[in-house]
């Protein structure tokens, strides 16, 4: 099955989260199925920021959402921690969300109306029992001092704040629990161009200052480029490719992360423009194709692309691994 | 097109009507920092005379219907108070019944129990149809399909039969007949609750609060209770207004609270009915028709303003 | 048409002075403040901006399709014809063939419960008079010219049956139905993929060639208007700040803002986690602002005549032109932006970091 395979897993002490042969389905109508994620895997290692990427419909952020548990996991695991959040259920689920947070796409839609906005940010404190006593205070101004919202505007309600000003008070309310992972699904996708660096800086910036993993996925490929350490590429449930940034960005190896790279208005240099001549439609993700998921656009797909679903396997001698029949030779660069 | 004839009005005046605007606007605030302040404008909005024409009006009624034994008019179930069918006059300002009981002193009277019915049905509907309705919306699922299935129900059998099959069975307390109007609410109140619980909770707050590790009674609460009870509250006074009126048709059947001294506009309503007096006393009927046309409208009018005053937009525009 | 080698041929849109302002109950937004520009035949005009700009309204304006409540200035002037005047007149015919419109979001321009060739066949009957068969042939052989894949099936598919990109597609074959001179797509491609914007782009851009078309291609994305764009037009709170051919705009910028926005974008070819530079602050209000330049708050070549009134374009209109009395790559802005580093603010209070010389 097209991009199945864990070679791109890696053996190390200091891995955080490790997703493996994570299957999510939702159920269609009429007995049909939506396979939104099948059977991909990753991991992700303390204090690296994991990249996805894809276009619309490719799963990525429904591996975010399972991994949250917002949606449910059909199969597969997601180890944190030696815990597999797959089989968590009730309190014991409830218990380890602390350590698992998440910004969201649209800034307006993720604060409350009618709460204000440090009531919005103290939320996780108030939830695990802190009274809003005057402890808790200082760390909610300290927090909003952090992401770059003056405290004195602590009582005001969501809708009194620009769009990038929203984004920042969901990035505090994310870190008052101290999490150790932030996931961060499109989170500037829905702003306007001059205010996405400020809050891609900010990301950074906490993430330094927090000490956190960040998982960051976003449609933008050169957003992903800015903020990530490796990167996964999606399509249609299943991983393409992954490796470093560096690796991917230089040296991609999958015809589609060479088809997505070729796409973007300024074409990266190490493709050529007419490999983003895929054709329109993407197939439906209730009936995918069998064999690789990408063949009925791929310039690149035979007889075999068709029959047998291809498995992850490193292309040279970086951390570099592609789940391809075909995939384009990558030269090895002298180092 | 209706497009192109649009323009037209507005090429015409629009100059015009620029240059005056631009003076104005200049003079509004200016020179504000971006950074200074997330946003200083504080929505204005205005409830308008009108609301307050009507809010005067209901709280009237209210101080009347509350303390109407202490008021100074004439003893409502004095029997002869005037003479039969007397016109409106001086002594009596809505004139008096074909028993000559002054009607203005029983209209008082009579919101007593128009408002009481009016008010605790919507309440009951509002607390009941409410939490169906947003629990259904929250949970989906199984509850959602059994709470769906009452509240169709509900809907669908007639409601007079309903009421008149709970009247005629209990007895016609205060109680029973603002129940039987209370359960007619719950359904269509639910609904409406549902529908806004089902909106909010795809909202991305919800599965932030998930996120948090807020249990399922703290996301209804702090969640979703605030924004989906703030636009069905407004509708309290709209809801009123329908659960008066249902009094009104319930006392027309004979079935709204019993007894003499139980005084209602709708009961009013039905005693001034007769061919007699609708052809030489119109005033018996008509007056307490009045008096709770104008209550009915004032509740509307209040209510439907509120709405709209606590329709927040989330986005400046 | 003959080609006719006049020296200087009469441009085929000519905006002036266009304004328009929405009452709201928050008070009159001021949503354009003063837009000029001409569009040549032939060629391709970006009008950039973010939320707010004004960009999307002053397209709204051209097409006649802006809310009742609405107060619109200025002249539109489209081949000598006075184009607000033929929307107050009611004139049939001209609003959707001389000039038409793509939206960003395919969906508002099709009717969910007809057939996509349908759709396109109604507008052919209602403003070239077809008879139905041949507007239903005409409507299937333009699917095939916006590169539809099997148009004879998709002409009787419902727009839900569609992807997005492929939905687009029939918009544009709408659009292009009565041969327009002039294309105003508004945010084409922002609700589609990259592979699928693209194409996308593409296909608009050979359609303009091919047909001799103008086009003004509103978006927020530099990157979209890099590449397709002759000219750009650069609008921040209603004004146009900056405007040139698109190598000199993209290149040898003027003004502030054009330049804080290019630096601000994540690039591909830059480094793995490169610092970004954001520009500081947020887009100004646009209910009763400043009398002063919108984007000085935010600016680091900020003077205190910056507060002074708003700065005019400067230069002639065809001409690179830009609002800015401080501009980049300029030797008054680079003494500007040194005075207000030994400083550490400009004049308009925003703290500037010592560091980091030059100006780009």
């Amino acid at each position: 099955m097209a991009g199945t395979g864990h070679a791109q897993l890696r053996d190390r002490d200091d891995v955080l989260l490790c997703v493996k042969d994570l299957v999510v389905q939702f159920p269609a109508g009429r007995g049909r199925v939506v396979h939104a994620v099948s059977e991909v895997s990753f991991d992700v290692v303390a204090g690296e920021t994991l990249g996805i990427v894809g276009e619309s419909g490719c799963g990525k952020s429904t591996v975010a959402r399972a991994i949250i548990r917002l949606v449910d996991i059909t199969a597969g695991e997601v180890r944190f921690q030696d815990q597999d959040l797959a089989g968590l259920e009730g309190e014991e689920l409830r218990k380890v969300r602390p350590n698992l947070q998440m910004i969201f796409q649209d800034p307006i839609s993720s604060l409350n109306p009618r709460r204000r906005v440090r009531d919005v940010i103290a939320e996780g404190l108030a939830v695990w029992g802190d009274d809003i006593g005057s402890w808790s205070r200082d760390r909610i101004d300290e927090l909003m001092d952090a992401v770059g919202v003056e405290a004195r505007f602590g009582d005001r309600r969501p809708h009194e704040f620009s769009g990038g000003q929203c984004q920042r008070i969901g990035i505090a309310r994310a870190l008052a629990l101290d999490p150790k992972v932030l996931i961060c699904d499109e989170p500037v996708s829905a702003l306007d161009v001059s205010i996405q660096a400020q809050i891609l800086n900010l990301i950074q910036d906490m993430k330094s200052r927090y000490g956190l993993t960040v998982m960051f996925i976003s449609h933008d490929l050169a957003v992903v480029k800015n903020v990530s350490d490796r990167i996964v590429v999606m399509y249609l449930g299943k991983v393409c490719e992954i490796g470093a940034t560096e690796e991917i960005y230089s040296r991609p190896s999958h015809p589609y992360t060479r088809a997505l790279l070729a796409s973007i208005p300024e074409p990266a240099p190490t493709v050529d423009a007419s490999e983003g001549d895929i054709g329109d439609e993407l197939p439906s993700a209730t009936a995918p194709p069998g064999g690789c998921r990408f063949h009925t656009r791929c310039p690149r797909a035979t007889e075999v692309c068709l029959e047998v679903e291809p498995v992850t396997e490193q292309v040279g001698a970086e951390d570099h691994y592609v789940a391809c029949h075909h995939p384009v030779a990558v030269e090895i660069s002298p180092r | 097109m209706s497009a192109a004839t649009r323009a037209s009005r507005q090429g015409k005046e629009s100059r015009q009507r620029l240059l005056r605007r631009f003076r104005i606007v200049r003079l509004v605030r200016r020179g504000r920092t971006p950074e200074d302040s997330p946003d200083d404008a504080a929505v204005r909005r205005r409830l308008g005379v009108g609301f307050w024409l009507a809010i005067v009006w209901l709280v009237a009624i209210a101080f009347v219907a509350l303390f109407a034994p202490m008021l100074p008019i004439a003893d409502p179930t004095e029997v002869a108070f005037g003479g039969p069918r007397e016109s409106p006059s001086l002594d009596a300002w809505f004139g008096t019944d074909a028993l000559g009981r002054d009607v203005f002193s029983r209209t008082m009277y009579g919101a007593r129990i128009s408002l009481a019915v009016g008010g605790f049905a919507i309440v009951f509907g509002m607390v009941v149809g409410g939490a169906l309705g947003i629990l259904a919306g929250y949970y989906r699922g199984r509850l959602d399909q059994a709470v769906g299935f009452v509240f169709f129900v509900l809907l669908s059998f007639p409601a007079l039969v309903l009421a008149i099959l709970i009247t005629a069975t209990l007895e016609r307390s205060l109680l029973v007949v603002s129940l039987t109007i209370g359960i007619l609410a719950v359904a269509p109140v639910g609904l409406l609750a549902r529908a806004s619980t089902l909106v909010y909770a795809e909202r991305e707050f919800v599965a932030a609060a998930r996120v948090l590790g807020a249990k399922h009674g703290r996301i209804i609460v702090r969640e979703l209770l605030p924004n989906v009870v703030i636009p069905m509250g407004a509708l309290t006074l709209l809801g009123m207004a329908v659960a008066v009126v249902a009094e009104g048709s319930l006392a027309f059947l004979g079935l709204s609270v019993a007894g003499d001294d139980a005084i209602s506009w709708g009961k009013m309503i039905v005693d001034g009915a007769g061919l007699r007096d609708l052809q030489n006393a119109t005033h018996v009927a008509m007056l307490p028709v009045a008096v709770m046309f104008v209550t009915v409208l004032a509740l509307n009018f209040a209510g439907d303003r509120i709405r709209q005053y606590f329709d927040v937009k989330e986005l400046p525009f | 048409m003959a080609a006719e080698a006049t020296p200087a041929p009469a441009p085929l849109l000519s905006v002036r002075d266009l304004h328009v302002r929405f009452p709201t109950e928050r008070g009159t937004v001021n949503a354009v403040n003063g837009v000029s520009f001409d569009l040549y035949e032939g060629r391709t005009l970006a009008i950039v901006g973010e939320s707010g700009s004004g960009k999307s309204v002053t397209a709204k304006t051209l097409m006649n399709l802006l809310p009742r409540t609405a107060l619109v200035g200025g002249d539109v002037i489209y081949d000598d014809q006075d184009v607000r005047a033929l929307a107050a007149a009611g004139t049939k015919h001209f609003f959707g063939v001389q000039m038409t419109m793509v939206f960003q979001d395919p969906m508002t321009s099709l009717n969910p419960v007809k057939k996509v060739g349908e759709q396109i066949a109604e507008t052919l009957r209602y403003h070239l008079g077809r008879s139905r068969g041949e507007a239903w042939d005409e409507a299937e052989d333009l699917l095939s010219q916006v590169g539809m894949p099997e148009p004879a099936r998709r002409v009787s598919q419902y727009p839900h049956e569609l992807s997005g990109g492929l939905r687009q597609r029939v918009v544009i074959a709408m659009a292009l139905a009565c041969r327009p001179r002039l294309l105003i797509a508004d945010e084409p491609t922002t609700a589609v993929d990259v592979t699928v914007q693209k194409h996308l782009l593409d296909l608009l851009d050979e359609l303009r060639r091919d047909r001799g078309m103008s086009m003004i291609l509103i978006t927020h994305d530099l990157g979209v208007a890099h590449g397709r764009a002759d000219d750009v037009a650069v609008m921040y709170a209603g004004r146009i700040v900056e405007t040139a051919d698109a190598r000199t705009l993209f290149f040898d910028m003027r003004h502030p803002y054009t330049e804080a926005l290019l630096r601000s974008i994540p690039r591909i070819e830059d480094p793995v986690k490169h610092r970004l530079d954001p520009i500081p602050g947020r887009p100004p209000e646009l209910v009763s602002p400043p009398d002063a330049c919108a984007f000085a708050p935010r600016c680091i070549y900020a003077q205190a005549g910056c507060l002074d009134g708003v700065p005019e374009l400067s230069g002639l209109v065809g001409l690179h032109r830009f609002a800015c009395l401080n501009p980049t790559g300029t030797e008054r802005g680079a003494d500007a932006l040194a005075a207000n580093r030994a400083a550490g603010t400009t004049a308009a209070g925003l703290a500037l970091p010592a560091a980091q010389a030059g100006t780009g």
